[in-house]
Parts: structure tokens; C-alpha cells; sequence
């Protein structure tokens, strides 16, 4: 087993286990029949998923996208900053769905809240036999 | 409980095996060691001092790549995502309608002393990392998104610590919240609608969000300000999306602590069955 | 080799498990707690792959604020499923 081998090993493994935490989210979101659980393994599908975004743009050996030298800059700074970065673009969009997403999930939160109010249970099947 | 521990077991065996199959039959290649020409050029041109070529037209003057794009680069993009993040604050300020106040009558019960004297010396140090985060968010990691987050947990210190009151009491009703966080909205919108006054007035041709000047446009925002490195827009959009964040997520915290009973009185919903 | 891949395949596996237990879980403040713990390890995991900036983020966002909100939301309603 040579170390080129475990490299990807280590890559596919991790990238198996974002994928079945997704598969387990989506399982919690669907078959799980309250609403309160229902939101917490939704938090959890959108955290998989931007750490899916994230490792697309990731490659070994690298540093994160800040220059940290900014005074005496060279041509060949911004060179060697250039190829050993890791890409920034899907942390960008990452950053902004992080916030965006605590939002719409506290807002479901909120409806969630109004359902108790209004039907005095937050489990899905009661509510359905509720009908208002 | 025993059953779903097997389960647990046997998924991880699954993953395990299917990671050792996949990585032997060689279907997915190795990770690449090179990152894709456009991640480059973002990278290339985030801080770029050099005058003397045309790529003073393409730079961010920001040595930090992710604000750059999040406020330069795709500043289109995030303007729209405020738009999201204001409409679910808005709708869930509507299921709450009718509240404006917290009234301070109730005394509300915290927490034992010790930790409310520990909190009251954390506050201060919470607010002071949450600006230096939104100041410096040009130049190192951070900018108006993570400093609002790190604001808003304040907003759950006070509610949990303090009690929901304890926010009345500072004189935070959820009317100036509000009110913050439109200014927040209303200092991106200026920035955003800056050049385009400009190019009425001036008479020349400028684009909405930009920063420094373009090939056809000679509209630029002042890339240095004292001596300091502020990368034009970048400083002045960070600290609004501050404001807009922090406070949209106090308005949201203040309405949670509220007491069930208060808020029933408000809605005139029933308790329940 | 590089350590980081290491680390990325073992906080990827903890996220996995603690995902597990936060959807099996009847006792939703513990269901909250585990999903704290994974969003802990999700945490590590944004730092081992070169993202300072969305560490700043996700840290308050998954460790503070979602925990206290759903608490909050608990602590109002129902505390166990089923």
C-alpha cells in the first residue's frame, strides 16, 4: 500500500462520509416525524452540503486565500500566492449561505413555534389528524 | 438503542468498504494538485498594486480573496442574498406582529450571580472582537457576514443570562433593532447606488457596485485612507452588512425569549389544546 | 504524506456518528447537543481545509446560535418525540 494510495483513500473516504451524511439528513428530514427533528437534520443537510462546496475547491499542501504580506509586494508574491492558494470562490458563496441559511431556518423555527400555538403538538402525524 | 448502534456500525463498515473498492478499481482519481484558471486569476488579482498595466482595471485592492469576491468580484450576488436574509427576517417579524415593545414590568429570572458577573465582563470583549472583525475584514479573515454572526451571540447571552427583560432594560426595543438594521441595508444600498450619481452628475458612463475605476468608467472610491489600506467599497459595505446581520439576528433572539404568555396575549391565538 | 488528509477523513467520520445519533435520537435536547458536536467537528473540518473565513462564520452560526435557538424553541414546546 503505497502512499499515493492512501492519499486517495483518506480523499474518498471523507468525501463517502459527506455524501452518507447527507443520506442520513435527507432520511431524518423525510421519515422522522417531528418537526423540531425535522429542522436540526435540516441545519445538518445544509452543513454537509456547504462542506461539499468547500472540499471542491480544496488541494493538498496549500494555504488559505488571505495574502498576508501586503507592504513590499512583489510580481513573484502574487505568483507563488496565486498557485499554491486554494480556489476562494466556493468559500465565498459558502460564507454568505451559512448566514442566509440561519435565517431561513430560524424564521422556520418560528413557524414551527405557531403550529404549537395553534395545535398544541409538533408531531407531524397528530397534526395531520388535527386538521385545524 | 443496542439495534441502531449495529446500524451505525454497519453503515461506517459500508462507507469503509466502499471507500477501500472505489479507491482500488481507481474510479475517482486523485485529488487534484492545481486549482481551476479562475480560482487563479481571483487569486492573481485580489491585490494587485502595480499601476503601470492594465490590471489596476481587474483588482480588488484586497489582500483577502473571499471579501474580495464576496463584495467585489460578485457583489451582485451578495446584494441579492441580503435581499433573502431581509425577507426572512421580515417574515418572521410578520408572525409576530403587534409586538413592538418588550415591556420591562415583569421581573424576569436569570441566572446565579456569578455567571451574570462573568457575562457583563464578556460583553464588552464580545463587541470589541465582532468590530474588529468588520473593520479589518479587507485585510484578514473576516468581514461583515462573520462579525454579525459573532454580534448576534451576545443577543443569546442577554436572553439566556439575563433573561428576555433584561433587553427592555437596555433600552433595545425591537422597533430600534429594526431600525439598525435598516440603516445596515440603507448604508449597502448607498454604497451600491453611489456611482450611478456620480455618472448623472459627472456626466460619465459608471457601473452599479463599482469600486475602482474601469476600462470606460473613471469613477474609483479612495483605496487608501490615512495611510491605512481600506480598498474602497469593501470597508464601508462590510460594516453595513455588520449592522444588518447583527441586528436582524437581535430582533429574532429578542422575539424568542419573549414568554409564551405575553406573546399569546399579543397574537390572540388560543393555549392550545 | 500530509496529516491534514488524515484529519479531514477522521472529523468527516465524527460528523458522520454524531449526525447518526442527532437524527436517531428520541430526547430532542440531546439530539441538539450531538448535532452542537458535529457542527464542533464540521468546524475543524472548514479549518483543515483552508477556509479561515468560514470557520469566523460557522462557529458562532452552528455552536452558538443554532443550539440556543432550537433550545429555545424546545423549551416552549415539546421536549421528547414520540
Amino acid at each position: 500500500m503505497d502512499t499515493n494510495f492512501l492519499e486517495r483513500f483518506l480523499v474518498i473516504f471523507a468525501l463517502y462520509n459527506l455524501l452518507a451524511t447527507i443520506g442520513v439528513s435527507i432520511y431524518g428530514i423525510v421519515a422522522r416525524p417531528h418537526i423540531t427533528k425535522k429542522i436540526i437534520a435540516l441545519t445538518i443537510l445544509g452543513d454537509a452540503l456547504n462542506v461539499l462546496a468547500i472540499f471542491l475547491g480544496f488541494k493538498p499542501s496549500s494555504i488559505p486565500p488571505v495574502l498576508l504580506k501586503t507592504d513590499t509586494i512583489s510580481e513573484g508574491d502574487i505568483i507563488k500566492f496565486a498557485t499554491s492558494a486554494v480556489d476562494p470562490l466556493p468559500q465565498a458563496l459558502v460564507l454568505t449561505a451559512i448566514v442566509i441559511g440561519l435565517a431561513v431556518n430560524l424564521f422556520l423555527i418560528f413557524l414551527a413555534l405557531q403550529i404549537f400555538r395553534l395545535y398544541g403538538t409538533l408531531d407531524s402525524r397528530k397534526i395531520r389528524e388535527l386538521r385545524g | 438503542m443496542r439495534r441502531s448502534y449495529i446500524v451505525l456500525i454497519s453503515l461506517i463498515s459500508v462507507i469503509f468498504v466502499l471507500a477501500y473498492l472505489t479507491t482500488y478499481m481507481g474510479i475517482l482519481g486523485p485529488i487534484s494538485s492545481d486549482t481551476r484558471y479562475l480560482a487563479k486569476l481571483f487569486l492573481a488579482l485580489t491585490y494587485n498594486p502595480d499601476t503601470s498595466t492594465s490590471l489596476r482595471y481587474l483588482t480588488a485592492m484586497s489582500p483577502e480573496a473571499v471579501t474580495a469576491i464576496v463584495w467585489d468580484y460578485r457583489g451582485i450576488d451578495t446584494f441579492y442574498e441580503t435581499t433573502v436574509f431581509f425577507m426572512a427576517i421580515v417574515s418572521a417579524l410578520t408572525i409576530y406582529r403587534g409586538i413592538t415593545n418588550i415591556e420591562s414590568k415583569t421581573q424576569g429570572s436569570g441566572l446565579s450571580i456569578i455567571v451574570r458577573v462573568v457575562t457583563k465582563l464578556l460583553i464588552p470583549m464580545n463587541i470589541a472582537i465582532a468590530v474588529s472583525i468588520a473593520v479589518h475584514g479587507h485585510l484578514t479573515p473576516g468581514g461583515g457576514f462573520q462579525a454579525g454572526a459573532a454580534l448576534a451571540v451576545i443577543s443569546v447571552l442577554l436572553a439566556v443570562v439575563f433573561s428576555g427583560y433584561s433587553f427592555g432594560k437596555l433600552g433595545m426595543g425591537i422597533s430600534k433593532a429594526v431600525a439598525l438594521r435598516s440603516m445596515g441595508l440603507l448604508g449597502i444600498a448607498t454604497v451600491t447606488l453611489l456611482p450611478l450619481i456620480y455618472g448623472i452628475v459627472a456626466g460619465v458612463q459608471t457601473y452599479l457596485m463599482q469600486n475602482y475605476m474601469k476600462v470606460d468608467s473613471p469613477f474609483t472610491f479612495p483605496i487608501y485612507a490615512w495611510g491605512q489600506l481600506i480598498s474602497g467599497t469593501l470597508i464601508w459595505l462590510n460594516l453595513a452588512e455588520f449592522l444588518a446581520v447583527s441586528f436582524g439576528f437581535f430582533v429574532i433572539f429578542m422575539l424568542l425569549s419573549l414568554r409564551e404568555e405575553t406573546v399569546k396575549k399579543y397574537l390572540g391565538v388560543g393555549d392550545g389544546h | 504524506m500530509d496529516i491534514t488528509l488524515v484529519l479531514i477523513a477522521i472529523f468527516s467520520l465524527v460528523g458522520f456518528i454524531f449526525t447518526f445519533l442527532a437524527v436517531i435520537e428520541k430526547d430532542l435536547p440531546k439530539a441538539v447537543v450531538f448535532s452542537a458536536i458535529q457542527s464542533a467537528a464540521y468546524a475543524a473540518l472548514f479549518y483543515l481545509l483552508r477556509a479561515p473565513d468560514i470557520v469566523l462564520v460557522y462557529l458562532p452560526v452552528s455552536v452558538g446560535l443554532y443550539p440556543a435557538a432550537l433550545f429555545f424553541l424546545i423549551g416552549k414546546s415539546e421536549r421528547v418525540e414520540e
